[in-house]
């Protein structure tokens, strides 16, 4: 059995640790993921994990093991952000599984849920509409034009899965607070599917227009920054730009990361550069959205 | 006489669901094709699409219902499509939908009684547009006057509002902005 360990912190950058510790693809045995170490995990941590029990299973690769947190609350809470309800389903649980249902609460906008179709995302985005624009004012003290922007980017983050990967991925909204990097409270939008990737997916429409260069980060560059999509229709690959536009406005960030690269829209606070190629690989796409807190008056 | 249209009716009536969000592209194309029958049942008229009830609109939904309908409303018996209670995140979905593919809608924000265009047109016409919602129906040299213009200039930019389906224009070389609802 292959271990591979989880980072301490899982979150959208050591999600990169994560993909390293992989290894080959697809693996040569049976893998355990191994948590037992990790102290905290964000939004986009806990989808990234579903996405590599949900890859394992698509290619029919045995199913791995998942040992979990041993700190103090660290799987309670997992199983409240939902992580642990679905897990169940592509990875044996080792440890003690707490057996607490998933719940929205404050710092949970929406748990971990499974987006397959159109209808998810209606009812995501339905769901959480009113607690979110509670959150986004209150606890952030952002305003209401930022709410409705909220809701956009939580829409078309998850119609990207159902639009691109070509199976069933993952979407996270948690409020926390980014200590080291931020100094203050921020929403994050998570989102991970199993599927093709962006690559895959915009190969047939930019692979020969690109030739030599053509690559994920290529193909990354192309969707969120020049706004192109697979479809011919015209009024397609807006989602993207459209959330970029209104990230920018926010010193908000967005980030994409399919195969073995990163392309980042990112604001003065946060250092990400724009692109990051040669990553280690990581199966579909993982979409963050980060909304700052509005910063406090001096 | 116009058509007033509820959005939040036609989405329940389109899709099974209990929100009152426009979004995802499949809910945009089961609403347009809802609309295109209705319209279809109202010749003659302006159609004036109210959102006033609606929640959330994403990009998606935007490009769906408005922009491909507005193409599609030149094979109508429609004379004009207009927007109603639009709130302003709806306006920025809306307008990015209708940059992208260079068009225009004109569009009454919520709590406004003031219309305004949503997307790519040229600066003369959104003047000229601003300036004729101020008046009845009045020829091209009142516009002109007005903003200190050539008569040409102001024939061009209202000609061009009118070509877009934004304003009247009457044979007698008169234009008019008409009712708002």
């Amino acid at each position: 059995m292959r271990v591979v360990p989880v980072p301490g912190h899982l979150d959208d950058h050591s999600i990169d640790q994560l993909a390293a510790n992989l290894g080959s693809w697809p693996p040569d045995q049976r893998i355990l993921v191994d948590a037992h170490a990790t102290e905290w995990a964000s939004p986009v941590g806990f989808v990234a994990l579903l996405t590599l029990g949900q890859a394992l299973a698509e290619i029919g690769a045995p199913q791995p093991r998942l040992a979990l947190p041993e700190g103090e609350g660290v799987a309670s809470y997992w199983a409240k952000a939902g992580l642990l309800h679905h897990a169940e389903k592509f990875f044996e649980l080792h440890g003690k599984v707490p057996r607490r249902k998933p719940v929205e609460q404050d710092d949970i906008l929406l748990p971990v849920t499974m987006i397959r179709n159109a209808d998810d995302v209606m009812d995501v985005v339905g769901r959480i509409g009113e607690r979110a624009t509670s959150i986004l004012k209150k606890e952030l003290g952002l305003e209401a034009s930022v709410v409705g922007g909220f809701g956009q980017s939580l829409s078309e983050a998850c119609q990207n899965i159902v639009e691109h990967a070509g199976t069933s991925g993952w979407v996270a909204v948690h409020v926390y607070n980014f200590r080291r990097r931020l100094g203050r409270k921020a929403l994050v939008i998570a989102t991970s599917d199993a599927g093709v990737g962006f690559r895959r997916s915009l190969e047939a429409t930019l692979a020969k227009r690109i030739g030599d260069r053509w690559s994920d980060g290529a193909a990354l560059e192309s969707a969120l920054i020049h706004g192109i999509s697979r479809f011919r229709d015209p009024g397609r690959g807006q989602g993207l730009a459209g959330i970029k536009r209104y990230l920018s406005r926010w010193q908000a960030k967005i980030s994409i990361r399919s195969g073995t690269a990163r392309v980042a829209f990112a604001p003065s606070w946060d250092d990400e550069p724009p692109r990051t190629d040669n990553l280690a690989w990581f199966p579909g796409a993982q979409v963050t959205i980060i909304i700052p807190a509005k910063e406090a008056a001096e | 006489m116009n058509s007033v249209i509820r959005l939040d009716i036609i989405l329940r009536e389109a899709v099974a669901t209990p929100y009152r969000d426009l979004v995802t592209r499949q809910t945009g194309a089961a609403v347009r094709d809802r609309l295109l029958m209705v319209l279809r049942d109202h010749p003659g008229r302006d159609a004036h699409l109210d959102f006033s009830e609606v929640g959330l609109v994403d990009f998606s939904c935007a490009d769906e219902v408005v922009a491909k309908l507005i193409v599609a409303s030149a094979d109508l018996p429609v004379p004009r499509v207009l927007l109603h209670g639009v709130g302003v995140d709806h306006a920025e979905a809306i307008e990015h939908a209708l940059q992208r593919l260079g068009l225009v809608v004109v569009a009454v924000l919520l709590d406004s009684d003031q219309p305004l265009l949503l997307g790519a047109i040229s600066e003369d016409c959104r003047t000229a547009f601003g300036a004729l919602t101020e008046h009845g129906r009045v020829a091209a040299t009142a516009i002109a006057h007005e903003l200190g213009w050539s008569e040409a200039r102001a024939r061009e930019a209202l000609d061009g509002l009118a070509t877009r389906r934004c304003v009247l224009a009457h044979p007698d070389a008169t234009f008019e902005f008409g009712a708002v609802a």
